[in-house]
């Protein structure tokens, strides 16, 4: 089975290399002698890393508040003060939650393989602010081992260094730093409403273009409209897209879910994907399929919507976590209740529900 | 607080010099006129003296205050004004040199009441650990880092392991005297941290030229938060955490670039693998 994570990360000259498993060797001692309930955190190199921030995994927008309008020394004093209460859930709970059950199904699988998901807090918080943080954490019983609390720095730099492979946030500008990094990335929303989601699969829905795919047939569409559009694709049916921003994640579920295959379990695999695009089937939607095949990829389930909203299409399919380039999307899967994640890449940014965006808005 | 009194004074660190100056890069066609070529623990004595300004301008009075003392292990006349010539050359502040032979070093931290032995070569900041001398070790900077903070971590599985779980380590491969040592390391990053809180609460958390951090390398995040409570007992608020649970070091630490990691020799204990 090929590498999640290319060698090079691996340590550069044997002394480095033998601390390295010195570290990884006494970690792995600890968390045996803990006799805890709680699995022990798998090694980065094999596992697939999410990174989330502190306010995506959990809800802190009264904390916020003060944050902003009293400033960080009373932010602070307010959180340690308030230490041993646990947060409320946040919009990535949901998904890191069932980001654990894969793990458990997993590990009963294959007891030894370290390919597992590896959960990471990065935030921008001060280190005091993470003792409410860990106590929350705990409260919920969850298995994240590893965090970084930057103290205001910024994270983009721990991000690579922890071998991130997709990173949630609630800050556009550091996710849009970190997509420039080439590392996976999305600014999280909260639905509207709240929607009863699988406890026993997780369910990752991706659009296709700027998200899976580069945003060139976005370009076209954009400038020239959708009669080019559907021609230009029909044309270049068998020539494959370039890759986006999410492909390499879509690629990191697709080996974890080899696994379960490898183990004729693919009727009860606990990771399902899906595709919601607006291209339609019959004009565009080829070249899609035949872009994923020839990468490799499968996705369980392609949803082509030939424009019409995909708010309703969503609430059907119950993401645990919905991808999407274009606000305008996001805000109608929010509505429904669809927990909504923006990737700021490619055109879309530029235009709101089809039209230009005036330079001084794009500026805000 | 009247013990606050008592313990102000300057905070003593010491430094060798080899460590100040890279003297494996002098060679037979080196300009003997030229100074010293520059070490790595230069990026830390400007830090410190950064902090030196700081706290002076917040209070021209200030006794608490950095002071670095340069050790020399014997070297010839002529070496000793090239080093006290560099010093002067590169704008650095020392406060004293001392010149004496190897079996010295340690009598000679001790009697100047060294608060802290910096040195970038782990064994010698093992053996002044084991001999209750509180060492740590001097990151490796790179000469362009941005000098207006003096970053410090401390290790969060030394300070946040209970004594059961360090008396535990023997299981794993560490020596009685190895446990001794990160016991005795323990009460040396105590009263460190307690001068370095006194200074940093003359600042605010915003734009403050003191950067503490705790990594816990090997712990899971309940020893981390135990090490943060326990350095907020001892009076000293920290800005960055991380935990690793065993990931690997080295990326975390080069993009922390701190000046002093304190791990109380944690990680010399290199043969464990081969225990595993």
């Amino acid at each position: 089975m090929s590498e999640i994570k290319s060698k090079e990360a691996a340590a550069a000259d044997k002394k480095e290399a033998a601390t390295e498993e010195t570290d990884w060797a006494a970690a792995k001692a600890h968390f045996e002698n803990l006799k805890s309930t709680k699995p022990r955190p798998p090694k980065p190199i094999n596992a697939v890393t999410i990174a989330v921030s502190s306010r995506t995994l959990f809800d802190m927008v009264a904390e916020r508040k003060i944050f902003e309008e009293e400033g960080v020394e009373k932010y602070v004093q307010h959180q340690q003060d308030h230490e041993s209460e646990p947060l409320k859930p946040g919009p990535a709970f949901p998904f890191v939650k069932a980001l654990m059950t894969v793990n458990e199904r997993l590990r009963k699988l294959y007891p030894d393989s370290e390919e597992l998901f590896d959960i990471v807090l990065m935030t921008n918080n001060h280190a005091q602010v993470g003792v409410r943080l860990m106590n929350s954490i705990n409260h919920y019983d969850m298995a994240i081992e590893r965090f970084c609390m930057t103290g205001g720095q910024s994270p983009i730099g721990y991000l690579k260094a922890y071998l991130t492979n997709l990173y949630l946030s609630k800050d556009s500008k550091k996710v849009q730093e970190a997509i420039e990094e080439g590392i996976a990335a999305a600014i999280m929303f909260k639905p509207d409403v709240e929607t009863q989601l699988s406890e026993t699969q997780l369910r990752v829905a991706f659009d296709g273009d700027a998200v899976l795919f580069s945003d060139e047939s976005e370009i076209i569409v954009k400038q020239h409209g959708l009669d080019t559009f559907f021609e230009h694709e029909k044309q270049h049916e068998n020539k494959p897209l370039a890759q986006g921003p999410l492909k390499c994640f879509l690629e990191a579920l697709g080996k974890l879910q080899k696994k379960f295959y490898a183990k004729n379990e693919r009727l009860n695999c606990p990771i399902r994907t899906f595709l919601v695009t607006a291209r339609s089937a019959a004009s565009s939607g080829a070249r899609v399929l035949k872009t994923l095949r020839s990468w490799g990829l499968e996705i369980d389930e392609a949803l082509f919507l030939a424009g019409a909203p995909k708010g309703p299409l969503l609430l059907k399919i119950r993401p645990h976590i919905f991808f999407d380039d274009q606000m305008f999307h996001i805000e109608g899967a929010k509505e429904m209740g669809t927990i909504a994640a923006h990737v700021p890449y490619g055109i879309g940014q530029k235009y709101n529900k089809g039209k230009l965006i005036e330079a001084e808005k794009q500026q805000k | 607080m009247e013990d606050e009194k008592n313990r102000t004074g300057p905070l003593m660190i010491a430094l060798q010099y080899n460590d100040l100056f890279d003297l494996d890069s002098i060679s037979a066609s080196t300009n003997t006129e030229d100074a010293l070529p520059k070490g790595r623990a230069v990026a830390f004595v400007k830090a410190v003296q950064t902090v030196n300004e700081r706290l002076v301008e917040q209070n021209k009075s200030e006794s608490l205050l950095f002071e670095v003392i340069l050790i020399a292990k014997e070297c010839s006349e002529e070496i000793k004004m090239k080093i006290v010539e560099s010093v002067k050359y590169y704008g650095l502040e020392i406060g004293k040199f001392f010149f004496f032979k190897k079996e010295e070093l340690i009598n000679t931290l001790q009697s100047n009441k060294v608060k802290l032995f910096l040195s970038t070569d782990r064994d010698d900041v093992c053996e002044a650990l084991h001999t209750g001398i509180p060492a740590a070790l001097l990151y490796e900077q790179s000469d362009d880092h941005v000098l207006s903070q003096l970053k410090v971590i401390f290790s969060g599985d030394v300070i946040g392991f209970s004594e059961d779980s360090l008396d535990s380590l023997s299981d794993f491969g560490f020596s009685e005297t190895q446990i001794e040592t990160l016991k005795a390391a323990k009460i040396c990053m105590k009263e460190f941290a307690v001068l370095i809180g006194q200074m940093k609460r003359r600042f605010g958390q915003e734009n403050s030229p003191l950067c503490i951090c705790v990594l816990t390398a090997w712990g899971s995040t309940n020893v981390c938060v135990s090490a943060l409570k326990t350095l907020r007992e001892w009076g000293l608020d920290v800005d960055e955490a991380f935990c690793l649970a065993g990931a690997p070091c080295s990326p975390i630490l080069a993009v922390i670039k701190p000046h002093i990691i304190w791990d109380g020799g944690l990680h010399n204990m290199r043969d464990l693998s081969a225990h595993s």
